[in-house]
């Protein structure tokens, strides 16, 4: 029975994946070229926009609440736990979409290169695929229970995202091996993650 | 054998046959040595059969030929993958060789179980234990088929017409062989009608989209870095070193308590 339901699940997985695959359109060099460019204005505006500094601990933070519990009446309270929750929200979404721009980063230059390293673009793979899961149940736990229900999420998605980048620029070294040089020979640099 | 099949098994002959001829034509053969040497093989074999059939009259003679050579069709079908995998992953060194050790790996293993079984099992039969062996081959090819549609997407590979018909109409043969296959493995010999069909409408709708296809050689689009006007790549990666940073910074901050 096993058999069975294997085969027939692998014969229609071909099929739906063949009539996708018909369906997709043919990717060109231009496209790719494209691609980058908008890679290239997403991460400049990660860089720029993106970040701003103890943004996480003071969307989290809970002494502003304490605050609103003990000086505001109800209606404010309510208005400030639920401004507070679109915040979180926002917050878990820009995560999200910095992961996605960062992982189609990746494709977009890994696959011009013709030695890869089967085991990092798995980890890599695996982990992406993981954060953008803990990110998407971090959004359901934020939506349903507010910020301050889930701390304990946000810190292991804080620190599984950072992993995730350690590991994506550990595989990105080789696309600047004279970048690392310099770096290293330049006391300004020292404690730069490379 | 019902009318459909007889014009099926014809047109499949057709095709064949205009296929090969495309192929000496445009001086494609090398090209794709594997590819068509497994249509030619299909072609010898179907045409022997059709003889077979029609002039000789024998079932069992048919019943006879049609298993032993149905080894050496299931053998060279195995070679359009790595057809296509060479192809797809030409200018990609580890792809390619990761692609092609599994591949070596996964249908040796099936070929040799095959093997073993027909040397040591007293109650071996030709017929049904062939029909299993094309099952796991057709599944296991069908395995293999999804993780090349499945990389070429994820690292945005460019494939040209000829290969994506190879990939399309191999891929249709296969899906219908697997899920037929698997259907008259559990029904029994009542399906044997409708699994003969199936079989060889697919391989028929296989050999138009091929005969289409690779009607003339399209070489793989060429595999180079995009032209980047804004600053060369190796501003980019620079940059993209920097935003990594500040993203590490971000998420590795002291977390809310």
């Amino acid at each position: 029975m096993i058999q069975l339901a294997f085969s027939l699940v692998v014969g229609f997985a071909l099929l739906i994946i063949l009539y996708f695959f018909a369906r997709g359109g043919k990717v060109s060099a231009e496209g790719s070229a494209q691609q980058l460019r908008e890679a290239r204005q997403t991460l400049d505006s990660l860089q720029f926009g993106l970040l701003p500094d103890d943004l996480v601990h003071r969307i989290f933070a809970t002494d502003d609440l304490q605050y609103v519990r003990r000086a505001a009446p109800p209606q404010v309270q309510s208005l400030f736990l639920s401004e507070r929750k679109d915040i979180s929200l926002a917050w878990v979404r820009r995560i999200r979409g910095a992961i996605v721009d960062l992982m189609r980063f990746h494709r977009g230059h890994a696959r011009l290169y013709a030695q890869l390293s089967l085991l990092m673009e798995l980890l890599l793979a695996l982990n992406f695929a993981r954060l953008l899961m803990v990110c998407r149940f971090l959004e359901i736990a934020l939506y349903l229970r507010g910020p301050y229900a889930a701390p304990g999420m946000v810190r292991t998605v804080a620190a599984a995202a950072g992993r995730v980048c350690t590991i994506s620029e550990k595989s990105l070294v080789f696309l600047k091996t004279s970048q690392i040089d310099r770096l290293k020979n330049d006391p300004s640099h020292h404690g730069a993650s490379v | 054998m019902t009318i459909l099949t007889q014009i099926v098994w014809l047109g499949g002959l057709f095709l064949e046959g205009v296929i090969l001829v495309r192929a000496i034509q445009g001086k494609s053969f090398s090209k794709y040595s594997l590819f068509y040497v497994y249509i030619a093989s299909v072609l010898v074999t179907s045409a022997s059969l059709w003889v077979i059939y029609v002039y000789i009259a024998k079932p069992s003679l048919n019943i006879a030929v049609y298993w032993p050579t149905q080894y050496i069709t299931l053998a060279l079908g195995c070679g359009v993958i790595f057809e296509i995998s060479r192809h797809v992953f030409a200018h990609r060194v580890t792809l390619d060789r990761l692609a092609r050790w599994s591949m070596l790996a996964m249908f040796g293993l099936i070929f040799l179980l095959a093997a073993v079984h027909a040397l040591l099992l007293p109650n071996w039969n030709v017929a049904s234990d062939t029909a299993d062996l094309e099952r796991d081959l057709r599944v296991a090819q069908a395995l293999v088929l999804m993780t090349i549609i499945f990389l070429t997407g994820y690292y945005r590979i460019e494939i040209g017409k000829n290969i994506r018909g190879m990939i399309l109409g191999f891929g249709v043969y296969v899906g219908a062989s697997v899920l037929s296959l698997t259907a008259r493995l559990f029904i029994g010999p009542r399906f044997g009608t409708a699994w003969q069909i199936i079989q060889s409408s697919a391989y028929f709708a296989a050999l138009a989209i091929w005969a289409f296809a690779l009607w003339s050689y399209e070489p793989e689009p060429p595999s180079r870095p995009p032209s980047d006007p804004s600053g060369g790549y190796q501003t980019l990666a620079d940059q993209t070193h920097q935003v990594l940073d500040s993203i590490n910074d971000h998420l590795n901050r002291p977390a809310p308590r």
